[in-house]
């Protein structure tokens, strides 16, 4: 009980120091009020019903005087909103560069060059007798490519055959060396890093059908007359 | 960290629903399997008429995994569920499509074809 009591007084005195002196003429009643309640009381019912008076005066008291919190939030968002619009009119959309990204120009020059090395693949599986030659401008749609080649071939040594072609070419004028499969497979694969030569035997092209997958992708047309599939 | 008895979900539409982990491919005492890794596998569920069924043993590659990944570059990629797509044993996937978010750490273990058929790359 005397525990309870110390409590709740407590609480009355840290009421009202937060009050400040302004509003102070309102809480004397309040609190002479309770206190004599305390006084009279002896049950811990009684008490705990002074405590919640006591809170109630307390936040009652906060109403008027705290007022601050939401308008600040508001007046801070709105500080931001400013330096978001000053940044916007200084520098554009843009706010934040990276510095590793290249220039516009230096992109399309090595869209350009990727380009002349995917030709020149395509045309050496043209060469070697592939079928259905395809192209596909893949960077807007992938972030780790430029350019998918798709051809097929109708046997595993037809494959072999492209493969080392490509490859050989790849070494020689190009310097670049591929990545992937090192034997024929039924859906061969050689990564350039920007060029990715796909060559299928003619049942998986169906069954894996990347021309449906990358559809959005832009073709290009290619300087050679292709060599279409025949069908059985 | 797949290890042996772990399930995992699949990523593809092979057929296979469920795998579990019955041995890694590499090391021959090979505690631990991360993304990019193979392992042997047994078909725990699978869906009906496809022509993987329930107790058939394939091969997998892990593509997600609820470890984190770690990248040079500070990156951490986690999932939310360990993953793997089922392949054969030339390493072509058996299923004609991936799903879902997959790590570009895939296309330097040589598993181009399963990058090309997913989704998204991370």
């Amino acid at each position: 009980m005397a525990t309870s009591v110390s409590a709740s007084f407590q609480i009355r005195l840290s009421a009202s120091s937060l009050i400040s002196p302004h509003d102070l003429g309102h809480l004397t009643p309040n609190a002479n009020a309770t206190a004599n309640g305390w006084r009279r009381s002896s049950h811990t019912a009684e008490s705990y019903k002074f405590g919640r008076t006591v809170t109630t005066v307390q936040r009652s008291l906060r109403g008027p005087s705290v007022v601050s919190p939401m308008a600040l939030a508001t007046s801070r968002s709105q500080d931001t909103d400013d330096t978001y619009d000053d940044l916007f009119k200084k520098y554009g959309k843009v706010v934040y560069k990276n510095n590793d990204k290249k220039s516009p120009t230096a992109e399309v020059d090595d869209d350009a060059e990727c380009l002349a090395f995917a030709v020149a693949l395509a045309k050496i599986a043209s060469d070697v007798k592939a079928a259905d030659i395809k192209l596909l401008f893949v960077k807007p749609l992938v972030y780790w490519t430029r350019f998918f080649l798709i051809a097929t071939a109708f046997s595993r040594p037809q494959i072999d055959a492209i493969r080392t072609r490509i490859n050989d070419l790849a070494e020689k004028q190009y310097g670049k060396f591929a990545t992937g499969d090192t034997k024929a497979n039924s859906w061969t694969l050689l990564d350039f890093g920007d060029v990715v030569v796909h060559i299928f035997l003619p049942e998986q092209r169906d069954i894996y059908n990347l021309e449906e997958f990358y559809a959005n992708a832009t073709p290009i047309e290619l300087p050679f007359k292709n060599e279409q599939r025949f069908s059985p | 960290m797949i290890q042996p008895q772990t399930h995992l979900n699949v990523a593809d539409n092979s057929g296979a629903k469920e795998l579990m982990c019955i041995r890694i491919i590499g090391a021959s005492n090979r505690r631990y399997a991360h993304i990019g890794d193979v392992i042997v596998a047994v078909i725990k569920d699978a869906v009906p008429n496809m022509p993987l069924e329930r107790s058939e043993v394939v091969r997998a590659v892990i593509v997600r995994t609820c470890k984190e990944l770690k990248r040079d570059n500070g990156m951490i990629i986690r999932y939310d569920d360990n993953a793997a797509v089922v392949i054969d044993q030339e390493g072509n996937p058996k299923g004609t499509r991936v799903f879902g978010a997959i790590a570009r750490e895939l296309r330097q273990f040589n598993f181009t074809k399963i990058v090309s058929l997913a989704p998204e790359v991370l």
